[in-house]
Parts: C-alpha cells; structure tokens; sequence
C-alpha cells in the first residue's frame, strides 16, 4: 500500500470546483464579474466558502436519470389506469391549474436566476452550487408539466400556461415575485430565492401542495413532488451557507441583508396567499389549515431559526408579527377575490358546501364565524336567487405585490387597508406597510411595475372590454373560466362517476 | 434495548435506543451529521452503513433510491438501527483529534477534598493501567446503586496519566453527586471508562486562545492549560472563569503562579454575584461580559473554547458572534445535567454551537 491518503471527499470537491478556477489575466477580474460590487455586499475571503453539499457531475446525472425514470414509470401507470377518475373530486383540478400556472413557470424563472447567479458570482463553490440548482430548477418545471399534462387532455384552464404567465391579472403575483428578484443583484437574488424562498418559506409552498395531492388521489403529483424535494436538499443547505456567508464576511453586510430577509419574507408571504387560498377552500378533502401551516412552518420551524440568526444579529423579519395575524385572514379575503372576479380566472370557484364551513369555523374559531361566514351565506342564497355575484369594476392593485386591494387593516378586519405615497408627482398605492415599505427603498425600480389593470386601461391588453382581455389572455371563455358547478369540467367528472357507479352496480 | 452506533470517520462509539433514529442519537450525543428536512424525504442526512442492519423507515424512495439502499445507503433522519451498527458520514476529520480507544478502568479513591463549599476534588487512582486521553476529554464513572453512569471531565493533564481527577459540584437532588458528596469516602473501588468527546485543543491552528469557563466547568480548561504550558505554547492564552461568589472560587492560587511563571499566561477569575462592597478587586459580572470588557467586544482571530453551564455556552457564543468569531473557532463543551438533556428546537443553522 502506498504511504499517500486516500483524499476525503471534502479535498476531491475542493479540487474538482475551486481548483478548476483562474484569476483572470486578459480582463481585469472586475469586468468579468462585473454584478458583485454594486449591493454593496463585502466579501473578503471567498475561500471560506463552506460548500453546503459535494457532489460531482457524474453523480448528479446518475442521480436524475433514476429518479426521472422512477416519475415517469409512476406518471405511465397513473395515465394507463385512468388516475385522473381517482381524484377526490373534480374540484381538485384547480389546485393543478394553479400550480401549473402560477407555480411552474417560477420554476423556470428560478432556473434562469440560478444561472444568472452561478454566471456572476465571484466564489467558484458559490458558482458550482448557483449552477447545480439551475439544472434542478429546469428538472422542476419539466416535470411538473409533463405530470400536469395529463390533466390536460381532460381539465380547462391549464393548455396556455405559458402564454397566461405573461398576461393574466393574478398571475402577474408570482411573476413580478420572480421578475424581481432576477432583476437584483445576484447577492439580493440569492437571499431572496436561496435563502427566503428555498429554505424559509419552502415547506409552506410544498408541503400543501404536495400533501393535498396525497389526500386527493393524486399520486402523479405527490410523485414529481418527492423527486423535487429530493432535490431540496441541496437547495436548503445552500441557502443556509449563503446567508451565514455573508453575515460572517463582513460586519456592513448585516444591515443590506437584514433588508433583503425583511422585503423577501414579506414578499414571500404576499405570494403564499395564493397557497393559503388553496389549502382552505380549493382542496377537496383538507390537509390542515393554512393557520395550522403558518403556525407550524413559520411560526415554530422560522422562530427557531431566527433565534439562531439572532447570534448574528439578525432580527425576525419586518412585520411577521402582522403576516401572523393576517394567517386568519388571508385566505378567505383571497378566495372572496377570486369568486367576485370568477369570470377572468383560468380556474373555477364556488361557494364552500355545509361541511367545509363547518370546517372553517372550526379551524378559524376567531375571525370565520363573525367576518366570512356570513358573506358565504349571503353569496350562496345570492347564488339560489339567479343573482350571482360578480365584480364588474376592475380592482386596485398593490404597485408592489400587485394584489387587488383586498386586504384589511391589521387589527380591523373590516376595514380595507390602503397606503401610498408620492414618487416622482405621482401616487402609488399600497396594500399594506410592507409593500409601501418595499417601494419607499427602490421606487425607481417600483415605479415600472407592469400593472396588469393598468395596463388594460392604457390599452395594452386586447382592448376596452372585458371579452376583448379575456381573448388577449387565450382564456376559453365559458370553459376555463366561472363556477365549477355548470362548467365542462363539472360535466366531465359526473360522467366519470356515473359511469363508475353503473360498472359498481 | 440498546445498540452501539460507531460513526466513522471520527471513530466515536454511541448509544442508540431502539426506534430512535441515527441522526437524533447522533444530534443528542453532539456528534453533528449535517441534515435539513428532518424527516426523509431531502436526502441532506445520507450516510454509508458499512457494518450492521438499519430499517430505512419512512425514506422517501426519491431521496433514497433504490441502487443506493443496495450499495449500503441510509439516511440518518429515518434510519432505525436493528443491530449493533458502524456508519461513515459527511464529517470532517479534525486534524488535531487522536483515536484513542476507550477502555474500562479500576480506580481507587486516593483522596476526596472540599474545593469550595459544594466543589469536591476527587483523585481516582488507576489500578494496574495508566490512562492515555487527550486534555479536555471526559470519562464516565458508574457510581454504586445509580443507575447508569455520570460523565466528568478530566481535570488533569496528559502527562500526568496514573490518575484522573475530577471536580464536582453537588447539584440538588442529583442521585451521582450526592453519592459523591454524601456517601463516597477515601478508599472506595469504583469503575471508568474513557475517554470521551471531541472538546480538546486544536493545536494545529495555532494563534492566541481565550478560554471561557463556568463552575466546575473549569476542569477541562484546567487540563488543557497545563498541558498547553508545559509544552511551550507562545501565543497568547487567557482564561476566564466564572463563579457566583468568592466562595465558590477554586484554583486560584495555581493559576495565578502559571501567569506569573507564563508571561503569555492571563487568569481572570470573574464573581457575577458576589455582595457588593465586599473587599473583591477582580473582574465582577458573568463570563460574556468580562470577556466584552477584555477584549472590547472584538474576538477576531482568537479560538475560543467554552465549557459550563448551557446558560453561560448561550450567553458566550451569542457575545463571540457579535464580536465576530464564528462557529468555526468556537468549541464548547456542554455540562448537561439529567434535567437539561431535552432538546429545544433548533434550526439547523449551526453544527456545534
């Protein structure tokens, strides 16, 4: 046996990423990374970068390659057995249409900022890692459209995902989301997506997501959600080393980061109503509440960690005690949104049946019963009398979260909180302190939000009336769009299940 | 029923309850195994097993797939162990760490002193063998009719390898101690093992060390101390040690003659609650603040090792923190008492601090 040791794993991935890397000698390096000074981020010593995870190319592709295969055999089985009759109910389609709509495309959109980082750090273990996650995140999004695609051959609302992405109201949530932070600085990018997105607020996006598939059938969906969350591994440690990083490089970088964690997360929580509406009022059989989540994933697992930042000097983001207090709110305000706006939504709404109220009531004993029931009630006997209620006018929009104004003052949930402030000679307003807060430190950025209700009255988006917007969407009006109860969807699964319970008979 | 856990590449040897997982026992024994998701379905916690037989549990088939459960893979998260098991995970190797095995030992007690009202100091004479151990490790001494055994630090130092002495203070209603403080007398047999743990000096590093002590929690800096002196360490060494009161100070008049021999040597015995107006010149405060006021709030460059109380670990860490020194050159040693050993939770932010 020779005298030499073996190399530890730790030294071969060293060799294999930080070895690979040159100071450049024809361009200064300041050019060639031209995007990591302008944060004002300081690093002093990238070599005491702590590679969060080691593993090489050729183990990452042994790695994807079987759990591909593993998708795809489970995705196979799941269209030969005609999985899409298995559901709980035909209702639950719509999760899938706002997953594949609202969701996915960020996917692609997390792909591209990956890149964009892993091209424009200066550490070469930052970059190797930046660039790994790229590769999973365009892994997610095909996956997930293959697994949704499914749906498609059966369900409205989902075949122009893409093209809906660009255009449709609400979803310009997600998309400005992740326009935003893509448009940052690839320090910003990596708290806000690494950090804030991957680590603090992940188990809150796929955790309902996938354990609503779980509870209602569908297996294809909880499958391309395990085989992502294999992946999550290497994305949540990445976004720990990342924030401990620059916190220890150097004392000044405390502050940008605290404001980065404070805008992100509450960005991040603008966004997870989509997901709240969703748990408490689109999943047919409940996983849990979306209070019973936030008090689990944010409120315990987040308070444990910012306990630990607390050594840093990190403080509990700006305002997580109002997005806690809006935890009983925030999903029934989205859901009113979405029913009074049913006619311009890819999905369908309706009102929720006796026992989910009940189930409501029981889940939000403090604000249900007193401030949304009795709305319920009234859109339900509206609905009975022929009157259904629709919202004609087009809604105000945040300039920051781009969320009609819906939302109430903390405190008062019967008064609808507005904000705003000048910039320029101009008024732009706000659904709450954290989005004018957000504005306030970058209204140059801000200012150039593409609204999308302002965008329909400049006449941007197809024309004056609403048909005309509706066409511009590619929205199949009278399909994708309106009640479940009435639509072809609706039809479609009744006829599944007669026709299960004739062959049962 | 419990089985030994070995984990490679540090060689430490734990024990594990049936239908506990790897990683907890792991996490419990301040072995740290890197993880996220906590319940098998990230894939952060993957370890080999190279001996022995583990249930996978609830690992999610994505994270663990089936060619690596047939190459010998489990993730520690979810891992049940259904026999005696040796595992090799993610760690590093501490250059400065020796393997040492550990052994059994008879001991004597040669002598039994009172360092302070509640502080004994106990000589355990070696029957038959000399101990080989690095200084700041611990060993577990089995008490008669208690059940299990305590673990101590080992006050000495290496060179000093026929005997262990140890320091300990009695805690109210603690079953070991008060055997030791009520019952144990001069000439009493009793049974070690050791050593234990992974707190000892990194040498290799080299630069000025600041050592933080709380109580008895002094007696592993004690070792260390002497064994660093006597081989001729140059860069600047400084410990503090915290007590309540001048009473429940010990080992002054030793450290005290070592900063006089060692000019690279500073002893800073700090009181947090001695009276006021009573005739003490020295440092007054807890541990965190006198070293604040020593080194002006900036610990840059220094490695620092702590042991005491989790209180006092808490309060130090959180002050090394701001003045910037990091987990890497900060190493503790948590004195924890039956009652203490219930985890909070944690994040996984931080590996040993």
């Amino acid at each position: 046996m020779s005298g030499t040791k073996k190399l530890g794993l730790r030294q071969r991935y060293e060799y294999l990423t930080r070895g690979l890397d040159w100071e450049t000698s024809y361009q200064p390096m300041d050019k060639v990374f031209p995007y990591d000074s302008f944060e004002g981020i300081k690093i002093k010593d990238w070599s005491a970068w702590e590679d969060p995870f080691r593993l090489t190319m050729d183990s990452y592709w042994k790695f994807q390659a079987e759990k591909e295969r593993k998708l795809y055999a489970v995705i196979d089985a799941f269209a030969q057995n005609n999985g899409q009759t298995g559901i709980s109910d035909g209702r639950y389609a719509n999760v899938l249409k706002l997953f594949l709509t609202g969701i996915s495309p960020e996917e692609y959109q997390a792909h591209r900022g990956f890149a964009f980082a892993g091209r424009h750090l200066r550490g070469a273990g930052t970059r190797v890692a930046a660039q790994m996650q790229s590769i999973d995140e365009l892994r997610h999004l095909q996956t997930q459209v293959h697994t949704i695609s499914h749906y498609n051959k059966y369900f409205d609302g989902i075949g122009e995902f893409p093209h809906m992405h660009d255009r449709v109201w609400y979803l310009s949530v997600p998309k400005s989301f992740f326009d935003d932070a893509r448009s940052a600085g690839p320090f910003e990018f990596m708290i806000a997506i690494g950090f804030a997105f991957e680590y603090l607020l992940t188990n809150l996006l796929f955790v309902p997501f996938m354990s609503g598939a779980a509870y209602n059938g569908d297996m294809s969906t909880v499958t391309f959600g395990f085989s992502a969350q294999s992946d999550e591994s290497r994305h949540m440690t990445l976004g720990i080393e990342v924030i401990k990083f620059l916190l220890e490089q150097h004392p000044d970088n405390l502050p940008i980061v605290q404001k980065w964690v404070d805008k992100w997360f509450w960005r991040g929580h603008r966004l997870l109503g989509l997901v709240a509406m969703m748990m408490d009022y689109m999943l047919p059989k409940k996983v849990m509440s979306w209070k019973e989540a936030w008090d689990i994933y944010f409120v315990e697992a987040g308070g444990a960690l910012f306990q630990d930042l607390g050594r840093y000097g990190l403080k509990m983001p700006k305002y997580a005690d109002i997005a806690t207090a809006e935890a009983e709110h925030i999903s029934h305000q989205n859901w009113a949104v979405f029913y009074q706006y049913t006619h311009a939504a890819a999905f369908h709404t309706w009102m929720p049946d006796a026992e989910h109220l009940d189930w409501l009531s029981e889940k939000y004993p403090n604000t249900f019963d007193k401030y949304y029931r009795p709305r319920w009630e009234m859109w339900a006997k509206m609905e009975k009398e022929g009157k259904r209620f629709y919202n004609n006018a087009l809604p105000q929009l945040c300039q920051t979260c781009q969320i009609p104004m819906a939302y109430t003052e903390p405190g008062n949930p019967t008064e609808i909180c507005f904000r705003s402030t000048q910039y320029k000679g101009d008024t732009y307003h706000f659904c709450s302190d954290g989005c004018k807060d957000i504005f306030c430190d970058e209204p140059e950025k801000f200012s150039q939000a593409w609204l999308p209700v302002h965008q329909i009255f400049q006449g941007n988006c197809g024309g004056a009336t609403v048909p005309d917007v509706l066409r511009w969407y590619n929205m199949n009006v009278g399909a994708d769009n309106m009640d479940y109860v009435g639509s072809p969807d609706e039809k479609l699964w009744n006829e599944w299940h007669a026709e299960k319970l004739r062959q049962a008979s | 029923m419990s089985y030994q856990l070995t984990v490679e590449p540090v060689g430490e040897t734990i024990e594990v309850e049936e239908g506990q997982t790897i990683l907890d026992a792991c996490l419990r024994q301040g072995i740290y195994l890197p993880y996220a998701c906590g319940h098998g379905l990230c894939g952060t916690c993957k370890v080999d097993v190279l001996d022995g037989e583990v249930d996978h549990a609830d690992a999610s088939s994505f994270a663990l797939m089936d060619f690596e459960r047939s190459e010998g893979k489990t993730l520690a998260c979810s891992a049940r162990m259904k026999s005696d098991v040796t595992i090799e995970a993610d760690i590093e190797e501490d250059p400065d760490q020796r393997r040492i095995p550990i052994q059994d030992f008879n001991v004597t007690v040669e002598t039994l002193e009172n360092l302070t009202h509640d502080v004994k100091g106990l000589r355990l004479r070696l029957e038959g063998k000399t101990i080989d151990f690095q200084a700041g490790q611990y060993v577990n001494l089995k008490l008669p009719g208690v059940e299990g055994t305590r673990a101590f630090s080992i006050a000495n130092p290496p060179s000093e390898n026929g005997h262990v002495d140890l320091q300990i203070r009695l805690l109210p209603g603690g079953k070991g101690t008060t055997y030791i403080h009520e019952v144990l007398k001069e000439g009493d047999k009793l049974t070690l093992s050791g050593p234990y743990g992974r707190f000892f000096v990194r040498k290799s590093r080299g630069g000025p060390l600041l050592f933080l002590a709380g109580g008895t929690g002094v007696s592993s800096p004690r070792s260390m101390i002497l064994d660093l002196l006597a081989e001729g360490y140059a860069e600047p060494i400084t410990l503090i040690h915290g007590v309540r009161t001048r009473a429940d100070l010990y080992g002054e008049s030793e450290f005290e003659a070592l900063a006089a021999k060692h000019p690279n040597f500073r002893y800073v015995p700090a009181l947090s609650s001695e009276p006021e107006g009573s005739d003490w010149a020295g440092e007054r405060g807890f541990v965190h603040d006198v070293a604040a006021r020593l080194y002006d709030k900036l610990f840059e460059g220094l490695t620092a090792y702590l042991c005491g109380p989790p209180p006092m670990i808490e309060a130090c860490v959180n002050m090394l923190m701001q003045g910037r020194l990091f987990e890497k050159h900060i190493l503790t040693e948590r004195f924890l008492t039956a009652k203490d050993d219930k985890k909070t939770t944690r994040s996984p932010l931080f590996k040993t601090i």
